[in-house]
């Protein structure tokens, strides 16, 4: 259930029961809080902005003409 | 029938195509930075990736008919990706041994709260102990068939079904993949987690 809460994959049903046992349960809350910071920590780590050059010979694949400057 | 000039519908008609054409590349080139982003991290290397998402585009552009406009773009593209990506001959791999439900998913943080003297430290310090190289390398670590669930969702931000469409995998399998997968991941950066 944690999964699917912190992909934001519950109904509205499920939402409120997930918040509930939060609140009432502090290890499953820090264990909660701990996954969406760790999630949050992948997603910023695992980013490597794209090389400027590929967005160039992208461009340049294009059949019809790049728009005018 | 010989060949006469066009006439004014068929000119017509052949600059909305043209239209629609240019309209379309330029929206798919407004989405490489997140192309990239997730090919970057579905392979070992940026050369690998760079030339995966080049030949994404270059096929793309050849198939542009093929996409239905008001679809998703970005998932359109993933599926060429992807595809590409499987064609050049990945192998499958077995997935690793994991070690029990509980621990494995515990672990990384109980391993992390460990190295903190402090009795309840917050998640951030304990987030702290790990280090932007060990997430990169762990995540190289995991194998493929869960990785690229790893990527599409947690860091394309996909939804579970567009991740399904793009691998063309049933939504059920997405779900087990990433659950095992985020296991897999935690369990390696919870090797690599800085210990002073």
């Amino acid at each position: 259930m944690m999964q699917p809460y912190l992909d934001g994959m519950l109904t509205d049903d499920e939402v409120a029961e997930a918040r509930a046992h939060l609140e009432e349960c502090p290890p499953c809350d820090r264990r909660y809080r701990f996954e969406e910071k760790l999630r949050h920590f992948v997603r910023v780590a695992a980013n490597e902005p794209m090389p400027p050059d590929l967005r160039e010979r992208l461009a340049s694949l294009r059949a019809t003409a790049p728009p005018a400057a | 029938m010989s060949e006469s000039a066009p006439t004014a519908a068929e000119t017509r008609r052949i600059a909305e195509v043209e239209r629609d054409r240019a309209r379309f590349e330029e929206e798919a080139l407004e989405l490489s930075d997140q192309v990239y982003r997730v090919a970057r991290r579905m392979t070992g290397s940026r050369e690998e990736a760079e030339d995966l998402v080049q030949d994404t585009y270059a096929r793309a552009f050849r198939a542009w008919q093929q996409y239905q406009p008001g679809t998703n773009l970005r998932a359109w593209l993933l599926r060429i990706l992807t595809n590409l990506n499987i064609d050049r001959g990945r192998r499958a791999q077995r997935s690793p041994d994991l070690q029990p439900l509980e621990e494995g998913d515990y672990f990384l943080y109980n391993k992390l709260e460990s190295t903190l003297s402090d009795e309840n430290p917050d998640e951030e310090r304990v987030i702290e102990r790990l280090s932007q190289n060990s997430v990169v390398d762990a995540l190289a670590e995991v194998p493929h068939d869960f990785r690229d669930v790893i990527v599409l969702v947690d860091i394309g931000e996909f939804s579970y079904a567009d991740a399904a469409q793009i691998l063309d995998i049933p939504v059920g399998t997405v779900m087990s993949r990433l659950h095992r997968g985020r296991r897999i991941l935690k369990q390696r950066l919870a090797e690599k987690a800085v210990t002073v």
